[in-house]
């Protein structure tokens, strides 16, 4: 009886998962060599170059790129933000977003077939597989294979050769928000930090995962970019196309044969195109979102038009106009120009000029005047007033600087001690000031003053802050 | 799978902006826990903090998922676990 229940239960599960969601199948994409191959690998090595690389590059005597957490300052070469700045940050984000929806307008997903890092690590992930477990019809037979010695010994050596390139990712990512030198050292004489370690670990997990066994799941069932898209899309987008018209009627058939004679179209059938995609779809049912324009098709379909001597280009770069009206390049170039990449472009083109300026203008000195609350106005000497005030001086340029502090707004009003401080580069100095003014030259309450900060290296550099001075 | 990648990863990418909106403005070492300023290091705040965002994030969507069940799919269960019942009760 148990038997019957639970296999009534199984069977409900099934139908209900199959009705949900749909079951993946693993995709052993093959690999393929040719023109867009080639510039997918030179973009992986540009890629991993500015991102394993540039964490070690020096600046200033620190790091060029740092997002240093615990200081609470972003470093990028000769710029610092602090998070007072919080505002470029966020512009600079709208600004990528923007420019990818420009460029989506334009190239269609040539984000997603050459630079996107998920496209990146699994090309990478894809490239060791290959060395260790061998091409498609291997790594088929091998997961077929009864699980036995030399099963064990390649899985195991493949899946330590993925742990090590993602603890290198992770480490380095870590890298840009702990000086990756003293992560280095801490590495070095295995002393991590438990926050550290856990972070290297997490960020390694992450790439073993999506690039090792989530691969095509991630573009399709994760990535947001993916999924609108077809809001950026029009009929001039760049996208990867099967010429319908030219490909069909598709079939088999000998080299030798006259096969325009015979009715059929270019497309010898050969399944190629399927095989080869990362995402497993078959390109020649049309545009599909679960395509990511790695062009893979591309290559291999020209292998085969070479081979049986036809022209290349089956399967291109195209866009929906230029294949229904038979345009060639220069009609698609000469459509780049519309509409929607004008608006794009120019909404594009003034932010980044807003950012521009204000980086430009970005002020290399702030001051932050605070009136001590906690000790009220006092009288001194001679029955002068004195307020205390706490200032805060941060030098956000990258030299050490001189700053003389001075004060106006009311008769007699005089700083009391040392009007001259220095402050270390990309540091908040704060001081306690006493400011002192005769009885009779304020009125009750609260009294209007301005303290002036000014840079003795570079005479540009000057700050005017309002504060109240309190009369008893 | 896909029910994983639905309850883990949106509410990653929330925690993520989360984290960026709420720590770009608050100061870790500003915060009070239990009306003690919080003593951790930065790093472990700001961590602690991180999965703090994802676990709302990630509790959310569970109850999402949960919702987002069809009609048909809730009459099954029911039917199957009422069917389940009644079969017990015929054979005993
Ligand atoms: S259809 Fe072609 S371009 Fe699209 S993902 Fe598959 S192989 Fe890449
Ligand atoms: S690779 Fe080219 S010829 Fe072969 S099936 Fe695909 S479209 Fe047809």
């Amino acid at each position: 009886m148990k038997d019957v229940e639970l296999s009534a239960a199984q069977s409900g599960a099934g139908t209900e998962d199959d009705t949900l969601y749909e079951v993946r199948q693993k995709i052993y994409p093959r690999s393929v060599s040719g023109w867009f191959n080639t510039w997918r690998w030179v973009l992986v090595w540009f890629t991993q170059l500015v991102f394993y690389g540039l964490c070690w590059l020096p600046w200033n005597g620190r790091q060029a790129v740092l997002f240093d957490l615990v200081q609470r300052k972003f470093y990028i070469f000769g710029l610092v933000f602090w998070p007072q700045d919080v505002f470029f940050l966020a512009v600079l984000l709208i600004i990528s977003a923007y420019a990818l929806f420009l460029f989506t307008a334009v190239g269609g997903r040539l984000w997603c077939g050459y630079a996107c890092p998920q496209t990146v690590y699994t090309e990478i992930f894809l490239w060791i597989e290959k060395v260790i477990e061998g091409d498609r019809n291997a790594r088929m037979k091998l997961d077929q294979a009864t699980v036995g010695g030399r099963k064990i010994a390649i899985k195991v050596a493949k899946h330590s050769a993925w742990i090590l390139v993602a603890l290198w990712t992770g480490f380095t990512f870590v890298g840009y928000f702990t000086p990756i030198k003293t992560l280095m050292d801490e590495v070095a004489s295995l002393q991590f930090g438990p926050w550290e370690t856990f972070w290297i670990l997490f960020y390694g997990l992450a790439t073993y995962g999506n690039a090792g066994w989530l691969r095509e799941q991630v573009c399709k069932y994760m990535c947001p970019y993916a999924r609108f898209q077809g809001v950026m899309f029009d009929p001039d987008t760049l996208v990867i196309t099967y010429d319908l018209e030219r490909g069909e009627p598709r079939g088999p058939r000998s080299k030798k044969e006259d096969y325009k004679a015979s009715g059929k179209g270019d497309c010898v059938d050969c399944g190629l195109c399927v095989v080869v995609c990362p995402t497993g779809i078959d390109i020649r049912q049309g545009m599909q979102y679960e395509c990511i324009g790695c062009a893979a098709c591309i290559d291999a379909c020209n292998q085969v038009m070479d081979k049986m001597n036809y022209p290349r280009g089956l399967i291109r770069y195209s866009t929906e106009h230029a294949v229904e009206e038979h345009w060639g390049w220069n009609d698609i170039l000469a459509h780049i120009v519309r509409p929607r990449v004008l608006v794009y472009s120019s909404i594009l083109l003034s932010i980044i000029a807003a950012f521009v300026w204000g980086l430009a203008t970005k002020p290399a000195l702030r001051v932050d005047v605070i009136r001590d609350r906690t000790v009220m106005a006092r009288e001194v000497e001679d029955g002068a007033i004195e307020n205390l005030y706490r200032l805060q001086v941060m030098n956000v340029s990258e030299m050490e600087e001189r700053y003389v502090l001075s004060v106006t707004g009311l008769p007699g009003i005089q700083l009391v001690g040392d009007a001259q401080i220095s402050v270390p580069p990309a540091t908040t100095h704060t001081l306690t000031v006493h400011i002192r003014v005769p009885a009779d030259s304020a009125r009750r309450g609260a009294n209007p003053i301005y303290f002036d900060v000014k840079s003795l290296n570079n005479l540009k550099t000057a700050v005017h802050e309002k504060a109240s001075f309190i009369q008893p | 799978m896909q029910r994983w990648i639905w309850i883990l990863f949106p509410s990653f990418a929330v925690a993520c902006l989360a984290e960026f909106v709420f720590f770009s403005v608050i100061d870790p070492q500003q915060l009070y826990l239990f009306g003690e300023p919080v003593n951790y290091s930065p790093i472990a705040t700001y961590s602690i903090c991180f999965f703090g965002f994802w676990l709302v994030g990630m509790a959310s969507t569970v109850f999402s998922v949960f919702l987002q069940r069809s009609p048909e799919e809730i009459n099954r269960r029911q039917h199957r676990s009422i069917g389940h019942a009644h079969r017990k009760t015929v054979l005993h």
